[in-house]
């Protein structure tokens, strides 16, 4: 069913959206724009317009939370780390590296550490933004990073597989998961067990920590640059088909088990999916902007028209408030648009 | 959404690459380019962007031997694309030593590279002094001679006629469809060497002067970008299983000699004939095809059938229709290791309707 008048709220930043993202505190969202610049807003539904801040001179490569809950970290082309808080004027430069790309930042979930990647290298920063041991040299570039749920590990991912780092370790040799491939996106299972990542070659791999036990899944017809656990890690939740697949991590899954899919369009890629952080819902966007909301069990799917529909205008950013009560979805276009659950409510109800 | 050119910049240390992309960049054409290069310090003009990448070979883990792509190009062209402010084009500087292979593969291969940028030439700078030396020596001077779609015969001012014919001579028996530019210090009109869509259908069949019936056709682009991998697609069933490690060895063959095969079929070409043989050629022989193009008359069909590739990539495509009254011909040309020309010729010819 279609509801165009969803949208509680719509911003246009005529610049293209690279990366949106939430901080920890759950209420405040970050879009980081083709410019270097951010816009910042309140995760609520009477949001206030968007509090402009410089960043980068180049552009934003990666845009997490960061160690402090009310904070934003980011890597840039220009070679620096920032953290920035969204009630402070202007953001904290804890490193730079001149003339070289700073393509993935990662934060642990305790706030004790910060990790980035520059090229092969990963540095660590500890809360104070001071530097935590050496640089960790890898084979090859990295792809992704990743803090365990405990905080205790730091996967980071490379061509032909994984390298797991103990965080509070003066260990200079880390635990290999191999498999052959450039692994790109990494995401651990909620209950830390199980680390996945996402390959060039439109697949998922996976390791089971306790016995090395791996799982490969394939069928995509993009990759895969969206994965997200939903409430409880119950099913992994994944971009790249005109599906939203869900992989089941319950009842001896995912091995032997056909994916649970939801949000089905021939005509159109899934971009990106956001798991609601309480219930058993699941956002995703599309190639073309399209956004649809569903439950786990596929009974009541929404799907929400953008202010422009076409090819090219992918979804590139999708988040929830902590609270569950706002989801933000970001264009490629520069179009930012906010749903909360009233004005889908409202917007179902009227469309019925 | 428009691809931005790239063009790729390869030759072997010292032939003048370096001032070939001074050259482009200095010069008044108020263009905008982002340059990837593996070393800083040599090039540098304030109005373009200069990023610094290292060469990263890897294997497509997709069944596909030959199937190499560069992940730092990936990596940072994904990057380039984000920004807000637009380039009028890419330029590529690679090693002495790269191998122009991956470098073309990469896009024709990720499909976000693909959907931002395009490959439009391979441009290769040779040093007529020099060249037959490197020749001896090295593989990889020969691989980029193969892979160019125009070389820079450069430093012609260093060789006697006699000389330069010699070089000029080698050059044609590896690749016999490369236009040969001369030049002192690199020194070239900017078209030359720059937007010449050489990896694109259209331009394929505008510039195939033996077939060009009509002007320039820019209606009805029905590329279909067949990627296909000659190699059994995965089925787009999702499944999760467990995987059984499987490790393929191969070699590139470095001490074979490349050559260019040119084939032509006055009778019209059976599509399935032509697309099981392109298709076994491929999977067999990918590894040593480097480069081929062609134009095909196929049977039952108005319109020429355009193709190229790199090993085992291929795109296809149904474009203008033959005029009237012009002889329908097919051609086929092939740059690479090992080609076994009479093979060749008999396979192709085998194609032919009876």
């Amino acid at each position: 069913m279609a509801a165009a008048s969803a949208i509680a709220r719509q911003w246009e930043f005529k610049l293209p959206i690279t990366s949106l993202a939430v901080n920890r505190n759950g209420n405040w969202v970050c879009a980081t724009l083709g410019d270097g610049t951010a816009r910042l807003l309140e995760a609520h539904d009477d949001t206030d317009n968007p509090k402009i801040l410089a960043l980068h001179n180049g552009i934003s490569l990666s845009l997490k939370a960061d160690t402090n809950p009310a904070a934003f970290i980011s890597g840039g082309d220009d070679g620096k780390i920032l953290s920035f808080d969204p009630t402070n004027e202007a953001p904290v430069l804890l490193a730079e590296h001149k003339h070289q790309w700073v393509d993935h930042v990662a934060s642990s979930t305790d706030g004790a550490y910060r990790a980035y990647s520059i090229g092969k290298q990963v540095h660590l920063l500890n809360a104070q933004g001071e530097k935590h041991g050496n640089p960790l040299a890898h084979p090859s570039s990295i792809g992704g990073l990743a803090f365990s749920p405990n905080s205790k590990r730091l996967a980071a991912s490379h061509y032909d597989g994984v390298s797991l780092w103990w965080t509070n370790a003066k260990e200079t040799v880390p635990v290999k998961l191999t498999w052959k491939g450039s692994h790109l996106g990494t995401i651990w299972h909620p209950d830390g067990k199980i680390l996945l990542t996402s390959l060039q070659e439109n697949a998922l791999h996976g390791w089971r920590m306790s016995d090395g036990n791996e799982m490969r899944m394939q069928g995509y017809a993009a990759k895969i640059h969206s994965m997200d656990f939903t409430v409880k890690g119950k099913y992994l939740a994944t971009s790249g088909a005109d599906q939203i697949i869900c992989w089941p991590f319950f009842g001896g899954g995912p091995w032997g088990k056909t994916p649970l899919t939801l949000g089905g369009s021939d005509a159109r890629l899934v971009t990106q999916v956001a798991a609601h952080p309480k219930d058993e819902l699941i956002a995703a966007g599309y190639d073309d902007g399209m956004i649809v909301m569903t439950p786990m069990d596929g009974r009541m799917e929404v799907m929400i028209h953008p202010p422009v529909s076409e090819k090219g205008n992918a979804v590139v950013g999708l988040v929830w408030s902590t609270n569950g009560d706002c989801l933000f979805a970001a264009l490629e276009s520069g179009y930012l648009m906010l749903f909360t659950i009233s004005s889908v409510q409202k917007a179902v109800a009227h469309a019925n | 959404m428009n691809q931005i050119p790239v063009t790729v910049l390869t030759g072997y240390l010292g032939a003048g690459k370096t001032t070939l992309l001074n050259r482009i960049l200095s010069e008044p054409h108020g263009k905008k380019y982002a340059v990837i290069v593996n070393e800083f310090g040599e090039v540098g003009i304030d109005n373009d962007l200069i990023v610094g990448a290292d060469e990263e070979i890897f294997e497509m883990n997709n069944g596909c031997i030959c199937c190499t792509v560069r992940g730092d190009l990936i990596r940072v062209i994904s990057g380039l694309m984000k920004r807000a402010q637009n380039f009028d084009g890419i330029l590529i500087e690679t090693t002495g030593l790269a191998d122009p292979g991956p470098v073309a593969q990469t896009f024709f291969v990720d499909e976000d590279v693909a959907k931002r940028a395009k490959l439009d030439s391979i441009v290769t700078v040779v040093d007529a002094k020099h060249l037959p030396q490197r020749l001896k020596d090295s593989n990889e001077a020969e691989e980029q001679i193969a892979f160019a779609d125009v070389i820079l015969l450069n430093k012609t001012d260093l060789v006697s006629k006699e000389e330069l014919k010699k070089v000029e001579h080698a050059i044609r028996r590896i690749n016999a469809f490369a236009k040969i530019v001369y030049t002192e210090r690199c020194k070239v009109e900017l078209d030359q060497v720059l937007g010449l869509g050489s990896f694109d259908l259209n331009e394929i069949l505008k510039h195939e002067p033996d077939f060009l019936g009509a002007q320039g056709h820019d209606h009805g682009h029905d590329h279909h970008h067949n990627h296909d991998h000659a190699h059994g697609e995965d089925c787009h069933d999702h499944e999760c299983h467990n995987p059984e490690h499987h490790h393929e060895q191969h070699d590139h063959q470095h001490d074979s000699t490349i050559t260019s095969v040119s084939l032509t079929a006055e009778k019209p070409i059976d599509s399935s004939k032509f697309e099981n043989w392109m298709g076994d050629l491929r999977a067999n022989k990918g590894p040593d095809l480097l480069r081929y193009k062609g134009i095909l008359d196929i049977a039952g069909s108005n319109q020429r059938l355009v193709i190229q590739g790199v090993h085992m990539m291929m795109e296809g495509s149904n474009l203008a229709e033959w005029k009237v009254g012009v002889k329908r011909q097919s051609r086929l040309v092939f740059i690479g290791r090992k080609l076994d020309e009479k093979q060749l010729r008999e396979g192709f010819r085998a194609c032919a309707v009876t």
